[in-house]
């Protein structure tokens, strides 16, 4: 069996980034300059995935306010308006407000893999999208059309996306579904969830899909749905509420999907115990059938400092290594 | 002659208030060391007075010092209290940040934290009441990192401690309302966390002879509603309006017996609401038969930090006003 590693998604950003988007919007710094210093400090980033040995990597999403931004942003007929709090942190991201069918101005994705897949070598670079029915319950459905029009078009928009990534050289798409860990949530919601995610990864091939479900742990019926995804693996939040998820993954298993199992706690700044969560991992192995797992972040790495944001990268590193030493797996750290 | 709340629909704030320049400038100087903590505290003072006009100018009948001096709800207090470390910046929004405070050393109470404000609030209120406002123990331990206890309920509890010793100063001061401020609670919404808040609230609120106010926003608070209920409080500051009024026929059920103060404009819209609308809503809360017009206090839904100054000031205005009618009405 293989194992690898890869951060869920965005990271913190650093004194540097953060000056350098004030200086922008206070018209102190040019595009181009602004540019020029993200791809700086996204290839830092990059490269310490690399040598975390993680064998998928991310750019950072640095220039990315929140996870619906940069497609709000490239969209017409939706904007991004007041400030909501996202999911249980003291982090808010901005509504999308949908006055219309969304349509694309131009693509997020392609120029970002085009440049950053190549400072990734020989790691995988991944593409982060949100799934659209986290995107659509948690914007503002203002346009004529109903929840469900609304999450097609969306996804439309985000198959497009994922489709020229691929083209681009990205290695993995990810899909977040965050919101399907809510306990509210229920079969219905999930069922169009999964056919959202299913046609936005309908005619993707040689690269692998990840659905991702973080925060909290879904519920069983949830779950269960969730399972007859078409995505190659999933993956969920473990160590947020590891007992939850244990019996959830003990009872239910992956459905022959990968499991991307997320063991480093990026909501805290402490060192995690590695040792805990070898024996977290070594109860979800002993029923695994798969050819390989993964191990993540337990959600991006954009809710800490910085610096603890590159640490936790680093403790990733060590638990892969650490797990496919002590049980014996087939360390995956390249993938060009 | 001092200020006659209304007996039906007093008006009042939650806290938060736009911050003034002369606050923001005040806050960057004391960050650089600059200033000492008492310059600070006497060049933030003309931003509350501008606060307090503004609140006066609208009507509102229990005010507050508009947190102008508070950088953020957590920061502020874990500067003042030992056993805290400032921590690095964590994005809040967009490219704004807050210092994530680090617990390394066991939380203890130094002096008072928030006195000096509400005195001086008090002084220019024209006898208004003014609330002493504080973030609560589950929000404190919730946005902070903790490296020392590794133990929520030993932390918590600390936490109330300090607190309760910082109400006590507000007590003797003279304050009528202590308002703990709890937006971390709904966004966790389990029965073992409601259960920890109210072991923490026994601390700080025992015996007060002051209107004990507990402030909840956002979130799925519906889901702990049965666990709340009978926390030492005698008001529950609620929002109501970003969610459409869902918490009401939770509060009929479980049998809702205290004070409600209720939301009636949305803190993250532009949009002002007009009187009729926010009078349909004050009748809203009416209909569901929960509380009588004597027990209904009404305010906006959250801080109104993220707004335009001028548009806060008219969300308050129209809510005064339709608060006003409502009165003529029930």
């Amino acid at each position: 069996m293989r194992v690898w590693g890869s951060v869920l998604g965005g990271y913190a950003r650093s004194r540097f980034v953060r000056r350098v988007l004030r200086d922008f919007e206070r018209g102190l710094v040019a595009f181009g300059d602004l540019e020029r210093s993200i791809v700086e400090a996204s290839s830092v980033i990059i490269g310490a995935q690399v040598s975390a040995g993680l064998a998928y990597v991310v750019d950072g999403l640095l220039d990315w306010h929140d996870i619906f931004r940069s497609f709000v942003s490239s969209w017409r007929n939706v904007t991004p308006t007041g400030l909501l709090r996202y999911f249980d942190n003291n982090f808010f991201y901005r509504i999308p407000l949908f006055t219309g069918e969304p349509e694309a101005t131009r693509l997020v994705w392609p120029p970002r893999v085009k440049l950053y897949s190549r400072l990734s070598e020989p790691s995988g670079f991944k593409v982060v999208i949100p799934g659209p029915f986290t995107f659509t319950s948690m914007s503002i459905n203002a346009s004529k059309a109903s929840f469900g029009e609304l999450a097609s078009s969306i996804a439309r928009l985000l198959e497009s996306e994922v489709r020229a990534a691929v083209e681009s050289g990205a290695s993995m798409i990810q899909i977040d579904e965050p919101i399907l860990s809510d306990p509210d949530i229920k079969k219905d919601d999930a069922i169009m969830a999964v056919e959202l995610i299913n046609s936005i990864i309908r005619d993707i091939k040689g690269v692998k899909t990840i659905l991702s479900v973080y925060f909290d742990v879904p519920s069983s019926s949830v779950y269960e749905v969730l399972l007859n995804s078409r995505v190659d693996c999933l993956s969920l939040d473990i160590i947020d509420a590891p007992k939850r998820a244990l019996d959830l993954i003990l009872g239910r298993g992956f459905g022959g999907h990968c499991g991307v199992l997320g063991l480093i706690n990026a909501r805290t700044i402490y060192d995690d115990d590695i040792s805990r969560l070898e024996d977290i991992f070594g109860s979800i192995i002993k029923g695994y059938s798969g050819e390989e797992i993964g191990l993540t972040t337990s959600t991006w790495l954009d809710l800490i400092p910085y610096d603890y944001s590159l640490r936790k990268t680093k403790l990733l590193g060590l638990l892969v290594e650490r797990i496919a030493r002590s049980f014996n797996l087939e360390h995956v750290w390249r993938v060009s | 002659m001092a200020y006659s709340v209304p007996r039906k629909f007093p008006t009042t704030i939650v806290g938060s208030y736009p911050k003034m320049p002369q606050a923001l400038e005040a806050i960057k100087k004391r960050k650089s060391g600059e200033i000492s903590e008492e310059e600070f505290k006497e060049i933030v003072k003309p931003a509350i007075r501008e606060v307090v006009e503004d609140y006066l100018w609208a009507g509102v009948d229990i005010i507050s010092d508009g947190e102008q001096a508070r950088e953020d709800m957590v920061v502020y207090f874990a500067e003042r209290m030992r056993g805290y470390s400032i921590g690095d910046w964590v994005r809040v929004f967009d490219n704004e940040y807050f210092r994530k405070p680090i617990v390394i050393g066991r939380v203890e109470w130094i002096s008072p934290m928030t006195l000096d404000h509400w005195l001086y609030t008090t002084s220019i209120s024209q006898d208004r009441p003014v609330k002493g406002i504080l973030t609560g123990p589950y929000t404190m331990m919730e946005w902070s990192f903790d490296l020392y206890y590794r133990d929520r309920r030993e932390l918590i509890i600390d936490l109330a401690k300090v607190i309760r010793r910082e109400v006590e100063e507000l007590i003797k001061a003279g304050a009528q309302y202590i308002q703990v401020d709890e937006p971390a609670l709904s966004t966790r919404p389990w029965r073992e966390d409601a259960e920890l808040l109210k072991e923490a609230l026994d601390i700080i609120f025992k015996g007060l002879e002051a209107k004990r106010i507990i402030h909840i926003c956002f979130g799925r608070l519906e889901r702990i509603i049965p666990y709340i209920l009978d926390y030492p409080v005698d008001q529950f500051d609620l929002e109501m309006k970003n969610s459409n009024f869902r918490l009401l026929p939770y509060l009929k059920e479980y049998g809702f017996n205290k004070e409600l103060a209720f939301g009636v404009v949305d803190v993250h819209s532009f949009q002002v609401e007009s009187i009729r609308e926010i009078e349909e809503a004050i009748d809203t809360v009416m209909r569901a038969d929960i509380v009588n017009p004597e027990k209904a206090y009404v305010k906006p839904d959250c801080g109104l930090k993220r707004l335009p100054r001028d548009i806060a000031r008219a969300k308050l205005k129209n809510m005064v006003e339709a608060a006003r009618r409502a009165r003529e009405k029930y």
